[in-house]
């Protein structure tokens, strides 16, 4: 049984664990992006 | 210059290119392919440990075949595939647009770690089916052949170059790694290999499998390719983000360097 378990926990941990990097990668992007949209330019600066 | 930094600036949105959020129907769409594959991967697990019969020949050890087939399938044809008709799309001059660059990108690292995925699982298996964690047959070395050329395909895609080189380069790199596809899905038929033939997609179609295990295999085919389309939409819209970031902070350091240089162009 100790193979049947360690061959799903490999490919579902993995699994896991990269889906969670993906949606915190995303999420930072987002954030970062809005940030940047509201950041001003030289052109807003009186 | 510390006056322009020091200047109290207006925090107005100023036209700086980057995507628009996702429309709330693609949020709701992505979320729903997300919990549809939760759903069906805890279901394919509860019936792949609990519910399905032992193998005959195989014993318990066969209720694997719920977990590595399907990451195989996912790595070999429905991620890389992506990856390969994107690459493809690209290339063809009628076609080409950032678009498919971004989505053979996405594809290709979803690959890598379902082919990577695909070595663990079937190692972990092997070892108390041939008593070895690793043998040198034609199916696991045309697999760990693919998993090189993925990831030399990845470090391409990090060579910084313009985004048409990069492109082109990377479209070439996943026609070539192509050419291994074929190989390792026929390996079984075309050489003597400790690896069984396959089971679903062998040369009558006619599946070896029946009843609730062939079922229960059907139902694990469809969570982890459902798996596989919510990530490639995340990893598709990072690496959208990341394209338009990276373009962004160009035009910051430019808008920088020309404060710097008195902002008279």
């Amino acid at each position: 049984m100790k193979y049947i378990d360690a061959g799903y926990a490999a490919g579902l941990g993995t699994l896991f664990v990269y889906s969670v990097l993906l949606f915190f990668r995303r999420y930072r992007l987002t954030r970062l992006s809005r940030r940047v949209a509201e950041r001003p330019t030289l052109t807003d600066r009186p | 210059m510390t006056t322009l930094m020091e200047a109290p600036a207006r925090t107005i949105s100023v036209g700086r290119e980057v995507p628009r959020p996702w429309s709330r129907r693609t949020v709701w769409a992505v979320r729903g392919i997300g919990m549809a594959a939760l759903v069906s991967i805890g279901l394919t697990v509860w019936l792949g440990l609990w519910i399905t019969p032992p193998d005959k020949v195989q014993g318990n050890l066969v209720r694997l075949v719920y977990v590595h087939p399907p990451i195989a399938w996912v790595a070999l044809y429905m991620s890389f595939g992506t990856a390969f008709v994107a690459s493809l799309l690209w290339l063809w001059k009628r076609t080409r647009s950032a678009y498919w660059d971004r989505l053979a990108g996405a594809a290709m690292e979803v690959s890598v770690v379902f082919t990577a995925l695909t070595l663990v699982t079937g190692s972990i298996w092997g070892r108390p089916t041939w008593g070895v964690w690793w043998a040198w047959d034609a199916r696991l070395t045309s697999t760990a052949m693919l998993l090189v050329m993925e990831l030399g395909y990845v470090a391409i895609r990090k060579i910084p170059s313009d985004t048409d080189a990069r492109a082109r380069r990377c479209a070439v790199a996943a026609l070539v790694t192509a050419v291994d596809v074929p190989i390792v899905h026929f390996s079984v038929i075309w050489w003597h290999t400790l690896h069984q033939g396959a089971t679903v997609l062998n040369a009558n179609l006619s599946p070896t499998i029946h009843g609730a295990m062939a079922w229960t295999l059907l139902l694990g085919f469809v969570a982890f390719s459902l798996a596989f389309v919510w990530m490639l939409a995340m990893r598709m819209r990072i690496e959208t983000l990341s394209d338009a970031l990276e373009g962004a902070s160009l035009d910051l350091a430019l808008d920088e360097r020309r404060a710097e240089g008195g902002g008279d162009s």
